[in-house]
């Protein structure tokens, strides 16, 4: 059986015309289904450029990204809406809900995308995943009177209502307190246990990562670790720290690198 | 429904204030362009009416220098000969039969002159068939002393002269006819034309007393033509004259040229303000549209990464123009409505308004159907924007 979702190859992203900045270098990656990953690595590594192309929001500027085997990067713009409605769930850190619109439409409208019209059992399976998220009694609060981590509740639910294969998350956590992250990553692990979904999360959260399946650090638009959690061990920690174990030792003592502080 | 206007809908309702300004300000609009078109309408059908209304559409009198109207003998106060028809029974129950005609009078046309004391007054007088003229003048209506009855040597006389010489029904009036004999009429009613030239010249009488005094025993002088459709006449009477050549038949529209230049120029300058107006209606859409692609470019953004295509990003904002201009119209049907009625009010006097507005159902479909046009036009800039956008921009910067 075929494990994988998702293939990336030589994947190159350039920013700019005159002064070109090369974001992402000849990234290849393969991603399993049902995988639980995340994406850590500095500012300006190239993490959220990966995710963006990797959900089908930004170009590449040469290389190939197999979805299920199909290449999207030679898709057309309506194409590629159809694909990320059907196949993809995004997560952003800033929830990106629609203000004019209630909790409960907000997880309906990329069914209203997929169906052109309302459904009634896609109402009756968004007030289900707005249960699954806690928010039932919040389901006919416009966005706006939402908490963060509510609102970022109510992204999860929209990111689920089309069954997507896959979900992007972008720093999902990433302005939730503890409580609130810690309730996030138990609502994503157990739709990755439930539906299967693959989840790649790009995140600075350390804690989240760890609890992750799999972990990609990238830094300077490159793949620098790649790593299932549960090999490492003891070290895992080491190795989550900014300028890791294995970063530190190729280049330490060059450019300035300072040795990782103990955690 | 499909969700693009689902998502247009609650945009519009989410920017009340906007929403709200921008459909008075399309209203506004709409009212004054309803509110000036039904104004010059109206002005135009009261003045075409008074011109028209109550007189021949077209006239019909002998060719001149037709041979087939030279009598045997001619008397010396009989007028020329171009001015007498003879046959007219076939032409008139011809011209009874066309279906574009609705009314059709034989006249005899000859000029009087009364005296009273030492006044005198020319006057012209209309031998008629009081019944197929009744069509034509609405004479029998407009009786405002006395009866619409002409019978033996009964006349009727028009107001003004009516007064100038104090005569009421049942008075005996003397007329010197041309050749200088002199008969006498009784008054038998006094009508009222309401044009003071007709009230104060013209006297009707019996077509075959007419006949008679002016020496036209089987002939006349004129048929007078209403139509259905008024400004068809100067279509109707080239075809006449083709059809009967022994006849001559010239239409209101020919004789009424300054008239009706008058009302087209009038015509065209309220399109013009119309026009204008449009304009000012399109660009003020076409503006708050163009903001609100600004303000919601966030969430089309979000619609596109969750899959929404470009042409559902654009359509939602041609929704939003469609629906402006189409419930701004509306609204501007209302505050027309309400503008007319004060101005009719406004405008009435003693003796009622001065003339009637007239809105027509069909001008406010149309009204509507424009604005609702225009509205949808004046978004495809915005539209285009909106199809346009990239998500990454927007979700980039938060």
């Amino acid at each position: 059986m075929d494990d994988k979702l998702l293939e990336i190859k030589d994947l190159v992203k350039i920013y700019g015309t005159k002064i070109q900045t090369k974001v992402l270098h000849e990234v290849s990656l393969d991603i399993n289904k049902s995988e639980f990953m995340s994406i850590i690595g500095p500012s300006g590594s190239g993490k959220t450029t990966l995710l963006n192309i990797i959900g089908a929001l930004d170009n590449a500027t040469s290389g190939n990204i197999y979805f299920q085997n199909k290449d999207i990067t030679k898709m057309k713009s309506d194409e590629l809406a159809s694909f990320r409605n059907l196949n993809l769930g995004f997560i952003f850190q800033f929830h990106h809900l629609l203000p004019e619109f209630t909790a409960l439409e907000n997880v309906i409208i990329p069914s209203w995308i997929k169906h052109k019209t309302p459904t009634k059992r896609k109402q009756q399976r968004a007030i289900e995943l707005l249960e699954i998220v806690g928010l039932k009694d919040r389901i006919n609060n416009k966005a706006t009177d939402l908490s963060g981590g509510q609102q970022q509740r109510v992204a999860i639910a929209r990111a689920l209502i089309n069954d997507p294969t896959l979900i992007l998350a972008d720093e999902p956590t990433g302005n939730l307190d503890s409580e609130s992250t810690e309730q996030v990553y138990e609502l994503l692990r157990n739709i990755n246990k439930e539906f299967k979904t693959t989840f790649i999360i790009v995140t600075h959260d350390r804690h989240l990562a760890a609890k992750s399946d799999r972990v990609i650090e990238m830094v300077d638009g490159k793949i620098n670790q790649d790593y299932l959690t549960a090999s490492k061990g003891e070290e895992l920690w080491h190795c989550l720290a900014p300028h890791n174990c294995l970063y530190y030792q190729q280049n330490e003592g060059k450019n300035g690198i300072a040795k990782p502080h103990n955690i | 429904m499909l969700y693009e206007w689902k998502i247009a809908l609650r945009f519009l309702k989410d920017g009340k204030a906007q929403t709200l300004f921008i459909l008075l300000g399309i209203a506004v609009g709409v009212a004054v362009q309803i509110f000036l078109s039904s104004l010059i309408s109206g002005l135009q059908e009261n003045l075409i009416d008074t011109t028209i209304g109550n007189r021949a559409h077209i006239t019909i009198t002998a060719k001149a220098n037709s041979s087939v109207n030279s009598p045997d003998f001619e008397y010396i106060n009989t007028p020329k000969k171009e001015d007498k028809l003879g046959n007219y029974q076939g032409i008139i129950e011809g011209l009874q039969k066309n279906k574009e005609i609705s009314a059709v009078s034989p006249s005899v046309v000859g000029t009087a002159l009364y005296n009273q004391g030492e006044s005198s007054t020319s006057l012209v007088v209309k031998g008629i068939d009081l019944e197929l003229a009744d069509e034509i003048y609405d004479l029998k209506s407009r009786i405002a002393q006395g009866e619409s009855d002409i019978d033996s040597n009964r006349v009727l006389i028009g107001t003004s002269f009516a007064n100038e010489f104090n005569l009421t029904p049942g008075d005996l009036i003397n007329l010197s006819l041309p050749g200088a004999s002199v008969q006498s009429f009784i008054v038998g009613g006094i009508f009222d034309l309401e044009s003071e030239a007709l009230n104060g010249s013209w006297i009707f009488m019996e077509l075959s007393r007419a006949q008679r005094i002016y020496g036209l025993n089987g002939y006349i002088s004129n048929i007078e033509i209403q139509m259905n459709e008024p400004f068809d006449a100067d279509i109707l009477a080239p075809r006449l004259t083709t059809l009967y050549p022994e006849i001559d038949a010239s239409d209101w529209k020919a004789e009424n040229a300054q008239l009706l230049t008058g009302l087209n120029s009038q015509s065209s300058s309220s399109l013009t303000i119309q026009a204008f107006v449009l304009v000012a209606i399109a660009l003020g859409i076409s503006s708050v549209l163009a903001v609100s692609v600004v303000q919601k470019s966030k969430q089309i953004g979000i619609l596109k990464a969750m899959g929404a295509t470009s042409n559902s990003a654009s359509s939602i904002f041609l929704i939003q123009g469609g629906v402006l201009g189409f419930i701004g119209g509306i609204f501007g049907i209302l505050i027309g409505y309400l503008l007319i009625q004060g101005f009719i009010i406004g405008t009435t006097t003693a003796s009622g308004p001065i003339f009637n507005i007239v809105v027509k159902r069909d001008n406010l479909i149309l009204v509507v159907f424009i604005s609702t046009m225009a509205g949808l036009i004046s978004s495809f800039v915005p539209a285009r924007k909106s199809s346009s956008l990239n998500p990454m921009e927007v979700i980039r910067n938060g």
